[in-house]
């Protein structure tokens, strides 16, 4: 313990005194420059650098292992089933915001998935919805509330959640606290409590586990890993916002983060 | 325009324009065109990826193939951006060859991976006045398929790449952000990059070891 402890002091130490530094602002005698720090949208990039440098670390400690771990422990079939039933479980919360948006189509399909993924789909682990022409989509409140006009703000790193920012953070929130299984964990004996951590806990190890691939890509092949992912994620919003023809898959309806809409390659 | 017809316009412009015969040429790119120069330039990649050639008879085939169907130039200079200017003619002449290198580094270090690899045509859009978008969808073996946006330029006279996008991230973009990142830490000098790029080469060579 005491040597996995020491490094994640010392990263989290790195990250608290990058805290008190800001990107400066270009002069506006220097338009190109000052442009491109307006579309980098990262004000707080020192902070950001030095929290990712934290991040980094509890990730090649844990969370990579622990995904690593997950892929080794449990078969494909069965890691596909959980991937589907935690992706049904967010069915009210995709829901709910299908009709926030005021999108009527996409909310019957939400509602039409989860009454067949949970019934015929055996609580969820089969998409059986999706063979039969309906597949699925996320949306969380990040985007709903961008779909209500209200910016991002500015980017930011948080270590274990990964890319964000204010509007998507603030939304991650409202996904927890309108989530009906929360309150229902909330007000349950300590077996509901066990089933909310189990589901807090393996949505952790599918979401790492669906992006082994892509982060090593990332950190293998990218000259500034943590300048791709911020662009990568800004773009990537940016899409699932106006729905633009992809269909993220339910269980990466997170709604910020590493895992927001990162880990279905899907086809359309 | 919705989707359906879209597709349907996608796909009646080819056999229309075999009806009509010869069509008044046109500056933007015309979506049959560009998706059965995406096609043929597809197949052509995926049969040289597939093949049993020793890995630098195939990396050799590789990089012909990139340098005629993507406009290396272009792209090359768009990613760079606006530390283009910055650069000195040497420098600009020597990232020109570091960038080309590093596309094909890129693919010939992933044979292995590739091995098996397939692709279909999936659907095809007009997406800005003068480029076409044509969607593929990208088949590996025991792998979830996954869809690859082509953006397709004229340049020349002739249908090129211009960028590859998944899942609405651009890799020029993308690109341009990371290249121009490593130039910002390093006091707005471009030979830190090319250091970095050649490393960065070297590396890849070492993957593909053999």
């Amino acid at each position: 313990m005491s040597l996995s402890r020491r490094p994640l002091f010392s990263l989290a130490l790195a990250g608290l005194l990058a805290l008190s530094a800001c990107a400066t602002r270009p002069p506006a005698s220097e338009p190109e420059a000052l442009a491109e720090y307006e579309f980098n949208n990262d004000p707080l990039e020192p902070m950001n650098r030095g929290l990712y440098v934290v991040h980094n670390g509890i990730d090649t400690v844990l969370l990579r292992p622990a995904a690593e771990f997950y892929r080794f422990l449990v078969p494909q079939p069965v890691r596909g089933g959980v991937r589907n039933a935690l992706g049904n479980l967010r069915s009210p919360v995709i829901f709910l915001n299908d009709v926030l948006q005021g999108d009527p189509e996409r909310a019957a399909t939400t509602l039409a998935r989860f009454l067949m993924n949970s019934t015929f789909g055996v609580a969820g682990l089969f998409d059986v919805a999706k063979a039969a022409g309906l597949p699925g989509h996320s949306e969380d409140f990040g985007q709903t509330l961008a779909v209500w006009g209200l910016g991002e703000g500015p980017y930011l790193f948080i270590p274990v959640i990964g890319p964000s920012n204010p509007r998507d953070l603030t939304g991650f929130g409202m996904g927890i606290a309108a989530d009906p299984l929360t309150w229902i964990i909330a007000d349950g004996d300590s077996t509901a409590e066990a089933l909310g951590w189990t589901r807090t806990g393996l949505t952790a190890a599918d979401t790492r586990e669906s992006l082994i691939e892509a982060i090593d890509s990332v950190n293998q092949t990218s000259l500034d890993p943590y300048a791709t992912l911020r662009s990568a994620y800004r773009q990537r919003r940016a899409h699932e916002i106006r729905n633009g023809g992809d269909n993220a898959a339910p269980s990466d309806a997170l709604g910020t983060g590493l895992g927001a809409g990162g880990s279905s390659y899907a086809p359309r | 325009m919705n989707r359906r017809s879209l597709l349907s316009a996608a796909l009646a412009v080819p056999a229309a324009t075999a009806l009509l015969g010869a069509l008044p040429a046109r500056a933007e790119m015309d979506i049959g065109r560009a998706s059965s120069f995406i096609e043929a330039t597809g197949r052509e990649l995926v049969a040289t990826l597939n093949s049993n050639q020793p890995i630098a008879v195939r990396r050799q085939k590789v990089a012909d193939i990139l340098r005629q169907a993507v406009d290396v130039d272009g792209v090359g200079r768009f990613i760079l951006g606006r530390w283009w200017r910055v650069a000195t003619p040497a420098e600009q002449q020597e990232y020109m060859q570091l960038f080309e290198e590093t596309l094909i580094r890129n693919l010939s270090a992933r044979f292995g991976e590739y091995q098996g690899v397939t692709f279909s045509l999936g659907r095809s859009q007009q997406r800005t006045e003068d480029d076409a978008l044509v969607n593929t969808v990208i088949q590996r073996p025991s792998l979830a398929p996954f869809s690859l946006d082509w953006r397709v330029g004229e340049v020349g006279g002739q249908p090129r790449v211009v960028d590859v996008i998944a899942e609405g991230t651009s890799l020029r973009l993308t690109q341009r952000s990371e290249y121009s990142a490593v130039i910002s830490r390093n006091g707005g000098k471009v030979a830190p990059l090319l250091d970095a790029m050649r490393q960065q080469i070297a590396a890849l060579a070492a993957r593909e070891g053999r």
